[in-house]
């Protein structure tokens, strides 16, 4: 009672539930647009949350998530071009169905399938993030430290490129964590003098850099590609008869999307193609897959908006966020000061229950705001990527001042475009990197106070028994990956003329 | 041999070299008395290890691979294209970066809406768009409307630019 008590009180007396729809929008708008990721969307808004309250700031960049997983589809359907990674998948269909005259009904079907998916996932969110973080109540410092260390080797492992590369990264983002004053003793670290470092680096700066700015400069190098499908489209909603047809392939999706989104590093992406393929096993037309099928859009799309909500929870119960989208709402959190675990629910059950109640009004509005932002949206679809390219650069430029009014912050987020740049050319993934940089305070802290309670016994480590497990597990996942990499460098020396 | 080596190879070394100055500096940083059994410098340090030890691991992988790729008589493919072609598309990024510092130097200067206009303008324009009234128009507007935005509805003190704001008072 309590708790709706919470989640009615951020919905009437905050601007939360203008949050959920201003999100909602922004990131159907973003994710319409090819190249522009759901991570990309919601980075761009960040530097506007820092004045915000917390539980509209959260909602905001949630909601944001929920829209851009949908916007994505639009121009999957509509010019084959998936605005996100996870509408790969609904490309392939949904295209077919708009060179057959069914361009309406397959956004319709998208829309449908991704409300539906995402309540799923609010629904899975609500249930078990809470069970999930009471666990974490039992942790002690060296359990968080290798807590950190299970989340940095779980991202490495599962990210795409190498597990080599994925470890570099995480330890470059530790790294990049470590500049400013030390928390522990106040000495400064890194700083060579410049005041503007002694508060550390603000994972912000980062973010925008590697996810937003990196991307411009991809883009600049690419030649613009014609399009010449710049029309108009309706949504036209399923009929019944349609809707049991896809209520099948919509629960695959949404149990895909449930287990996909609770793992770490899968994504939206994975959850998708999955569904595409146990749809098109368990359905009773397996022949119209690939030609335009009503169920090969339904799955894909419930799978990827259910991960939109069960993504939160790993990042929700033990911090840990899973994917690059919840790795900038986790730094949404903690510009807040709030820290993601079991104290949060109880200190802050306003910001928790505010959040769950925003993404059901983000749910609920995704289903109006999709059928009334469709003509605006196909209309940027088809604008000429040389103005949206200028609009999101001054964007990055004038957000990134307002955080702090210094030019400082926008010389640090080019040289992190630089690197993020440098990092796509040589297969560096961005998740560890961001984790590292996100976790390096909770490894560092919990690790010199673990040694300061045992006068410097590094054994402290595997005499707590949950400390044990998480390195356990971390050491499995790297064996796991090590092993895996070898044998796949096995195989392409055997493939004639095969090059590692 | 030199030339199957693959661009891991090389990454390998970077890394090694920025793990060895990483923890030249980190010896630098200064041990406080306030400090406990680990120093503000142990976890630097430490990183630096485990960057260093993983690049060593990437370059010994990528030498054995060749190693083996030239003992079994593997010539090195040319590369399908020019490198002046290859090298095209990192000297448009190189441009793009370029226009961003170009902002950043003058906008103390200039002020904020007349640089944001630029900005609008020179981005659209390395980027494909003809230099035309349609451009201009755009990054006029565009800019109005960022000014308005940031400037008189959130009250950003953006700058007004050296030159102008004596004009303004």
């Amino acid at each position: 009672m309590e708790a709706f008590g919470y989640a009615w009180s951020a919905l009437t007396t905050t601007p939360a539930a203008f949050a959920a729809v201003g999100g909602v929008v922004w990131g159907i708008l973003g994710g319409a647009l090819p190249g522009i990721s759901p991570s990309i969307t919601m980075a761009l808004l960040l530097p506007f949350t820092y004045t915000m309250d917390p539980i509209p700031a959260i909602v905001l960049l949630a909601s944001t998530y929920v829209g851009a997983e949908y916007g994505g589809s639009i121009p999957a359907i509509l010019i084959r071009t998936p605005g996100t990674n996870a509408a790969a998948a609904t490309a392939i269909d949904g295209y077919e169905m708009q060179k057959q005259g069914r361009g309406g009904e397959a956004l319709g079907i998208s829309l449908v399938s991704g409300v539906f998916g995402g309540l799923i996932g609010l629904f899975c969110l609500i249930v078990l993030t809470e069970p999930l973080a009471s666990v974490a109540l039992y942790f002690t410092p060296p359990a968080y430290f290798s807590l950190g260390v299970l989340g940095l080797s779980v991202i490495a492992s599962l990210s795409a490129g190498s597990l080599i590369k994925g470890l570099m990264a995480g330890i470059v983002g530790l790294m990049i964590a470590t500049v400013g004053i030390d928390p522990v003793s106040g000495v400064s670290r890194f700083t060579y003098g410049a005041p503007e470092l002694l508060g550390g680096i603000p994972f912000i700066l980062i973010m925008v850099g590697v996810f937003a700015v990196s991307e411009l400069l991809v883009q600049a190098g690419r030649p613009e590609a014609k399009t010449s499908q710049k029309r108009q489209m309706t949504i036209r909603l399923p009929s019944w008869a349609m809707l049991k047809r896809l209520r099948k392939p919509q629960l695959i999706g949404s149990g895909i999307g449930l287990f996909e989104g609770c793992m770490p590093g899968a994504g939206g992406s994975i959850a998708a193609f999955m569904a595409y393929n146990e749809a098109r096993r368990w359905s009773k037309h397996p022949e119209e897959f690939g030609k335009g099928s009503p169920e090969a859009i339904a799955a894909p799309e419930s799978a990827n908006n259910t991960v939109a909500g069960t993504a939160l929870v790993p990042m929700l119960s033990f911090g840990i966020p899973g994917s690059n989208s919840t790795a900038i709402l986790l730094g949404g959190l903690l510009i807040h000061g709030l820290q993601p675990g079991p104290l949060l629910f109880q200190r802050h059950p306003d910001v928790i229950y505010g959040l769950y109640s925003g993404l059901l009004v983000a749910n609920l509005s995704l289903f109006v705001l999709g059928i009334l932002i469709i003509t605006p949206a196909v209309w940027l679809v088809n604008r000429p990527r040389p103005y949206l390219m200028a609009g999101i650069f001054a964007l990055i430029f004038s957000g990134i001042y307002s955080i702090d009014n210094t030019l400082f912050d926008l010389y640090l987020v080019l040289l992190a475009g630089l690197g993020g740049y440098i990092m796509r050319l040589l297969g560096f993934p961005f998740l560890p990197l961001v984790l590292g940089l996100v976790l390096g305070y909770l490894i560092e802290a919990n690790y010199r106070r673990s040694l300061l309670l045992t006068g410097g016994e590094h054994r402290v480590f595997i005499e707590d028994p949950i400390s044990l497990g998480l390195l356990l597990t971390a050491f499995l996942f790297v064996v796991g990956s090590g092993l895996r990499d070898l044998r796949d460098a096995r195989r392409k020396m055997r493939e004639p003329g095969g090059k590692s | 041999m030199l030339r199957l080596l693959d661009k891991d190879f090389w990454v390998g070394l970077s890394m090694l070299l920025a793990a060895s100055i990483y923890w030249i500096e980190a010896d630098k940083i200064r041990i406080s008395p306030l400090d406990g059994p680990v120093n503000a410098a142990g976890l630097p340090k430490s990183l630096a290890y485990a960057l260093g030890g993983l690049a060593l691991i990437l370059v010994f992988r990528s030498a054995a691979s060749a190693a083996l790729q030239y003992r079994s008589g593997v010539q090195a493919l040319a590369p399908d294209v020019p490198a002046g072609e290859r090298m095209k598309p990192h000297l448009r990024a190189a441009g793009m970066l370029a226009i961003g510092i170009g902002y950043l130097l003058t906008v103390s200067w200039l002020g904020y809406i007349a640089t944001i206009i630029a900005l609008l303008l020179a981005v659209s324009v390395y980027n494909g768009a003809r230099l035309n009234l349609r451009a201009i128009a755009f990054a006029v507007c565009g800019g109005v409307f960022f000014h308005i935005f940031f400037v008189e509805f959130l009250g950003i003190p953006l700058p007004a630019g050296a030159i102008l704001e004596p004009l303004l008072g």
